[in-house]
């Protein structure tokens, strides 16, 4: 273990020998989260990634199913609704096409957006009326599973019901108190009774706090994801990879200059070289993590509450990219071959995992596709954690899966090693 | 010197398969013992096998077949018992070049086993050594060549051990740095004690350093012995070399060397295409290697051949005057001479026809 020590500190200690490794460690991965974290919203509140869109059909029109659709808004304001909301950005992602119902539930089974929403035509008489009222409510959440959308969408409708009931219970009571000359002249009176007592009704309730679990972390002023949420976990990965992926060339490195040959005439292991070699590419890679969340600490960047769950991602990852780093080991002929081949792996895996933006805006096919890139594990798990409020539990899956393909690779690797 | 042997190699064969298939034997079954305290040197021609050889002996790699004990221990089933007693200098320089001397020394000597005070000792010591301690906290690669090779050869002795390999330590060195070299290992044997595995293609270096020498060609020792045991093999005979340039030899010249003069067995006459040194085309006076000395000289631009006659006599000196009134009186102008006394060179021209640089 001694030896493994001796040999990772004298890695490091030729690494940050070369003074280009400030220009590869720190100035331009800083560089990119900043750019990328400033596309992606920058310090704005929502972001990109924490935008929920909601196709949306009115087909009532009324004063009253306005009303639900702007309350959605005011209980969750990372809800779209689309195509009302859309921008010149086409936040929507509609392409200038107008939106049918056919084209809503490609949109939903692609993953393209949270949920489709149906305000059938006669929402707002029934509502007054106070018989039961049905909204069409379709997501991509399994059943029993209440998403985001769905939680705005039940405390509206909560709102919306309970102040229908008031005034229809208010009606009620009016006529069957008993008191004298308690009638109304004619029915237009009587709507114009039972809509005082809605509107009181529905103001009360809105007076009350949301009831709506979702947008607590929204309340904390100043502590909401931004563009460098995404930006910092996500550049940061990339950059993590890259750095720990160089590993491959260390052996070439050493082999060339005959200090690898040397060392393996000495009483100590040749395993213990490379682990040694390993450990020195482990703790450049949680340099590199430590370099990216510095940086958006010092910009104040919000990355949730569970930094242990955090810290957890990236020990995982960065192992697992330091197995790959072994297993390519065992390929890589020259250097030349190396670096072509690291650049070509980053700049998929990265991209596909969801490094660049967040993998919730992509097509569902994408999705599935980008999970065999260990990339898409590790910002899941950061994004549950930042985006979505997780602690270490939000995360266990995702370190599960890292930790089972780093042995995999690793045993490979191991079994290919050769040290002629 | 008592002949305790502290290294035995035995049955030794590395086999090299070449990615087109091909299959090349470096080497092809080596035996020999090295005993306690001697200069062993391993001279033979590039390619001979000599640097496969000492990996092996070394772990670096693993034999295709035999195995070599140092101090009872076999370097492939108990390596790291093996190697705590064994120093190697590589023939490469192998060292990093943006590392100073003194943490080259410092990281190799924690690989050894040794930390803290020793360690600190250690390395203070083997700069003084080798004489590099005001320049420990400049980066190896400012070093001239004969310094980088000073500090590969202090990696090799950090933990003071009692043998030592070291493969070609002379190659691409200028002469002053050589000589410190040859002066290092004499010091080792002589101060510290040490034994010492030394291979070389300059016979030069083996005759001065070695107590022992093999000779080594195509992958199997030709001839072991001591430098007189060997030299004995080729008989008496001096070879004089006359170096005639550009000029023509005729077929009498060596007949009248060979018929008048008492003690010559042999004369022959060889030519030698000069090709100036890459870089020197354009230049008046060309550098070349002369292929029957290995000295560097310079030529005349435009000289093309570089002749020799090579004369074998039982008295070379005696029979010199006898032969250069003879070329005279041929019209053939003698540039120089050289009379060589039985050496390594003239045992392993003896043994394959070659000369040790071919
Ligand atoms: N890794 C290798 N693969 C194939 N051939 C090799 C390898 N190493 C050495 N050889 C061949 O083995 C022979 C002996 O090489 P080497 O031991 O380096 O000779 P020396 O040190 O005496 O100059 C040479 O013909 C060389 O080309
Ligand atoms: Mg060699």
């Amino acid at each position: 273990m001694d030896k493994i020590w001796s040999v990772a500190v004298n890695d490091l200690r030729v690494s940050f020998r070369d003074r280009s490794i400030w220009l590869s460690l720190v100035i331009i991965p800083l560089v990119i989260i900043f750019f990328i974290g400033l596309a992606n919203g920058g310090f704005g509140g929502g972001g990109g990634g924490a935008r929920l869109l909601v196709d949306t059909f009115d087909q009532d029109r009324s004063d009253l199913s306005a009303e639900l659709l702007a309350n959605l808004k005011v209980v969750n304001p990372d809800i779209m609704l689309c195509p009302a909301d859309n921008n010149a950005d086409d936040v929507c992602r509609l392409n200038g096409e107008s939106l049918t119902e056919a084209l809503a539930t490609g949109r939903l089974t692609d993953g393209m957006v949270s949920a489709t929403l149906v305000i059938p035509p006669d929402f707002g008489a029934k509502a007054l009326a106070g018989e039961p009222v049905n909204v069409i409510y379709r997501s991509q959440n399994a059943t029993g599973q209440t998403g985001p959308v769905l939680q705005a969408l039940q405390a509206v409708l909560q709102r919306t019901g309970g102040a229908a009931v008031a005034a229809r219970v208010g009606v009620e009571v009016f006529e069957n108190s008993g008191l004298v000359g308690a009638t109304f002249r004619d029915e237009a009176e009587r709507t114009t009774f039972r809509q005082e007592i809605y509107d009181t009704a529905r103001q009360t309730w809105n007076d009350l706090p949301p009831a709506v679990t979702f947008s607590e972390s929204a309340e904390k002023e100043g502590r909401k994801p931004s563009g460098f949420s995404q930006s910092v976990p996500g550049i940061g990965t990339m950059y993590v990879m890259s750095t720990v992926l160089i590993g491959c060339l260390v052996l070439l490195t050493e082999r060339k200059q005959w200090t690898f040959q040397r060392m393996l005439t000495m009483p100590v292991a040749p395993g213990q070289v490379v682990a040694g070699k390993m450990l020195a590419r482990f703790v450049m890679g949680m340099i590199q993590y430590a370099v990216a969340f510095g940086f958006g600490l010092i910009l104040g960047v919000y990355f949730g509450d569970s930094p242990l769950a955090l810290l957890l991602i990236m020990v995982v990852f960065t192992l697992c990219c330091t197995a790959f780093a072994l297993l390519l080991a065992t390929f890589v002929k020259t250097e030349m071959q190396a670096g072509s081949l690291l650049n070509l792996v980053v700049l998929i895996l990265a991209p596909l995992g969801g490094a660049w933006w967040p993998l919730e805006i992509v097509p569902q096919w994408m999705q599935t596709l980008g999970h065999l890139s260990p990339v898409a594990w590790a910002m899941e798990g950061f994004r549950n954690v930042i985006f979505h409020g997780g602690g270490v539990a939000s995360v266990i899956p995702n370190v599960l899966v890292l930790l089972a393909l780093t042995a995999v690779v690793f045993l490979i690797a191991v079994r290919r090693f050769k040290y002629e | 010197m008592s002949k305790q042997a502290l290294v035995e190699v035995r049955g030794l064969k590395k086999t090299f398969k070449r990615k087109d298939g091909t299959v090349v034997e470096a080497v092809k079954g080596i035996d020999l013992d090295i005993y306690r305290g001697e200069v062993f040197s391993l001279l033979g021609p590039n390619g001979a096998g000599k640097s496969t050889t000492i990996s092996m002996m070394s772990g670096l790699l693993t034999p295709t077949e035999g195995d070599a004990c140092i101090g009872g221990f076999s370097i492939t089933n108990q390596p790291l018992e093996a190697k705590k007693l064994l120093g190697v200098v590589p023939q490469e320089i192998a060292l990093y070049p943006t590392l100073t001397a003194r943490q080259n020394l410092e990281f190799f000597g924690r690989l050894y086993g040794l930390h803290g005070r020793e360690l600190a000792a250690s390395v203070d010591e083997t700069l003084e050594f080798i004489d590099l301690r005001d320049r420990q906290k400049d980066r190896v690669d400012t070093f001239s060549g004969g310094m980088k090779r000073r500090v590969n050869i202090g990696v090799g002795l950090l933990h003071k051990p009692q043998l030592v390999y070291m493969d070609e330590p002379t190659v691409g060195v200028d002469p002053q740095s050589r000589r410190r070299i040859l002066d290092t290992v004499i010091r080792l044997q002589q101060d510290r004690k040490m034994t010492v595995l030394y291979t070389t293609h300059l016979m030069e270096e083996s005759q001065e350093l070695s107590n022992r020498v093999g000779i080594i060609d195509h992958g199997q020792i030709i001839a072991l012995g001591t430098v007189g045991e060997l030299i004995q093999k080729v008989g008496e005979e001096d070879r004089l070399v006359f170096n005639v340039g550009e000029q023509p030899i005729s077929e009498a010249l060596l007949a009248r060397f060979q018929t008048e003069v008492p003690g010559v067995t042999k004369a022959t006459y060889e030519t030698v295409e000069l090709k100036p040194v890459a870089g020197m085309e354009e230049s008046a006076e060309l550098v070349v290697e002369k292929r029957s000395t290995g000295q560097m000289v310079v030529v005349r631009s435009g000289q093309v051949k570089d002749g020799t006659i090579v004369v074998y006599a039982k008295r070379g000196r005696k029979a010199l005057p006898d032969l250069l009134r003879i070329a005279n009186e041929m019209g053939v102008d003698v540039l120089s001479v050289e009379v060589r006394e039985p050496d390594l060179e003239a045992v392993f021209l003896h043994l394959t026809g070659r000369a040790l640089r071919d």
